[in-house]
């Protein structure tokens, strides 16, 4: 429905009531209506004010840009006569050594926004009725939510499709990250793929009679390439660790991510025994992989362990502790070790690659998951369905850490030195030695408050996420083609793309 | 109708002098605010025009710039 822009005030001249102590009421109409003319002659000159101010305003930045233009014009031409009479150096290397000539094209965004209506329509707007003053109630929520949105979000489509990108592109980074894997192990072992192929119809047929009763898989490739398979009973399966590898490079792994399957299935379909990942989406695939040649053995992330990690935490505080402190050398099957330990060692690892900026703000975020960790472990165990599915704690929230606010449990970050830093990380937890003890002994409380940590670590995340990441349309858009369209070889450009 | 004739009737000019009177100003508003549609809708126009003309300048400029600068930067 078109809006008028502007609309000149008393719109009709003669519809106005007559006083009745009236003689001559055609004498009285007339100058009725000549005031309403001068009224309508005030809005009109208003609007014009109004039409030659925005036709003023865009011609003025024209002049800015057309004076700087002028300005690089006069620069490139006294650059120009003296490149004539020099003698140009024609080398191969010189030509190499340029830098690569990029065009950069602008494109316009939030064109139709809120702050970019014209003045007129926005009086217009602000005539009408305003919603009602939801927002007084927004103190006394608890799940500190805007109390309007839920009556009117304005934003709330654009959200959507964002989140439905940010996903799309993480799930593209780890099929691709997945993919090299693939191809690195390929390369590393020769003729496993016809193996591969067989497998996935064995594991289809085992799960065919109902995943519960499928028995321990005991063949001589599964055993061969990872001691870390585990039964697939649901224990914890080693795939974790690729998961926390894909997840440390991208940092936007939300710590809701895990996939929606039920605590009982501990048979997602597995993943050959290879460890490649089936299907990097879902969710109950990504949970028991093999990983291999990981020195730790994350469990896998189940789905139902952050959520319900929240509640039943509290009641869960006592097993973790000791596991948290040697995760180096358990094996999954007895107890789930925390995932945690080994997320920083593999995070470093991979950070330590290329980028050296963000890699000061990982060691800290990865260590908050310590106290967090344990929380979504206990949560799960306790809802646990089938089998002992140690519910590890989301990887990818501490995992890739945005290099936001330093986050409060700094003396986390030392606890996680206990673990056995990888060399590059080895100045960091030099740096970290002192309070070291601090972080052990608080450790018992900062678990059973784990579930209070994690909803903290959560928000900063999210909000950390939001901060660093572009708020536009186009920056989204670009992101997910370049991550869907590039060929990604190297991790560390990926770093560095992430990494913004 | 003698009686009422000349009061009423030099009333009743005297409202139609009047409406033609106002009928002349409302039309020359109106007139007015055609003029300033009009004169908005061709000035943005031609300042569209204008922004593309620039845009294509500026590109081309960069681009010189960079087959100029040999690596150089551009003070």
């Amino acid at each position: 429905m078109p809006l008028v822009t502007r609309n000149i005030e008393p719109r009709y001249l003669c519809h106005q009531p007559l006083p009745n102590s009236i003689q001559s009421e055609l004498e009285c109409v007339t100058n009725i209506t000549l005031a309403n003319v001068i009224r309508q002659l005030g809005s009109l000159s208003k609007y014009a004010e109004d039409i030659f101010g925005e036709l003023f305003r865009e011609a003025g930045s024209f002049a800015i840009r057309v004076n700087s233009l002028g300005e690089r014009i006069d620069r490139l031409q006294v650059k120009v006569t003296q490149l004539d009479p020099k003698v140009e150096d024609v080398s191969l290397q010189a030509i190499n050594l340029r830098k690569a000539f990029k065009s950069s094209t602008k494109q316009d965004q939030q064109l139709f926004c809120r702050s970019s209506v014209p003045v007129p329509i926005d009086d217009t707007y602000n005539t009408c009725d305003k919603p009602p003053p939801l927002h007084i109630l927004t103190p006394y929520r608890d799940d500190g939510k805007d109390s309007l949105k839920f009556y009117t979000d304005p934003s709330y489509f654009f959200d959507l499709w964002k989140e439905k990108m940010l996903q799309d592109t993480k799930e593209i980074m780890k099929e691709k990250r997945k993919h090299r894997k693939e191809k690195r192990e390929v390369s590393n072992r020769g003729n496993l793929n016809p193996r591969k192929i067989r497998t996935r119809k064995e594991e289809w047929e085992r799960l065919k009679m109902g995943k519960e009763f499928v028995e321990a898989k005991s063949t001589p490739e599964e055993t061969l390439p990872n001691s870390n398979e585990i039964c697939h009973n649901g224990s914890i399966g080693s795939d974790g660790n690729e998961d926390l590898v894909y997840r440390t490079h991208g940092n936007y792994h939300d710590s809701i991510i895990p996939p929606p399957a039920s605590p009982g299935t501990d048979l997602p379909p597995p993943p050959p025994d290879f460890g490649y990942p089936m299907d990097v989406q879902k969710d109950s695939s990504s949970h028991k992989r093999i990983s291999f040649g990981s020195p730790t053995i994350p469990p896998p992330a189940p789905p139902p362990g952050p959520p319900a990690g929240v509640g039943p935490a509290p009641p869960l505080a006592p097993p973790p502790p000791p596991p948290f402190m040697g995760p180096e050398g358990h094996m999954p099957p007895a107890v789930p070790p925390p995932p945690p330990p080994s997320m920083p060692p593999v995070q470093f690892n991979q950070n330590f690659h290329g980028v050296d900026a963000p890699s000061m703000p990982p060691p800290p975020p990865p260590t908050d998951q310590f106290p967090a960790a344990p929380v979504p472990f206990i949560s799960s165990s306790s809802g646990g369905a089938g089998g002992p599915p140690p519910p590890p704690p989301p990887p990818p929230p501490p995992g890739p850490p945005p290099p936001g606010p330093p986050p409060p449990p700094d003396p986390s970050t030392l606890s996680f030195s206990n673990g056995p830093p990888p060399p590059p990380s080895e100045p960091k937890s030099k740096a970290s030695l002192p309070p070291v003890s601090d972080a052990r002994t608080d450790l018992l409380s900062a678990i059973r408050q784990g579930f209070q940590l994690r909803k903290v670590e959560e928000q900063r995340e999210q909000e950390e996420k939001r901060d660093r990441v572009g708020n536009d349309v186009a920056t989204i858009l670009s992101r997910r083609i370049a991550v869907e369209y590039s060929d990604s070889e190297e991790s560390e450009f990926d770093d560095e793309e992430w990494s913004d | 109708m003698a009686g009422q004739g000349d009061p009423v009737q030099r009333e009743i000019h005297q409202d139609w002098a009047n409406r033609e009177y106002i009928e002349v100003i409302t039309s020359s508003i109106k007139k007015i605010a055609d003029f300033l549609n009009s004169f908005d809708m061709s000035c943005r126009s031609r300042l569209a025009t204008l922004n593309e003309k620039l845009t294509a300048l500026e590109r081309r400029i960069e681009y010189i710039e960079a087959r100029v600068t040999k690596g150089e930067t551009l003070t």
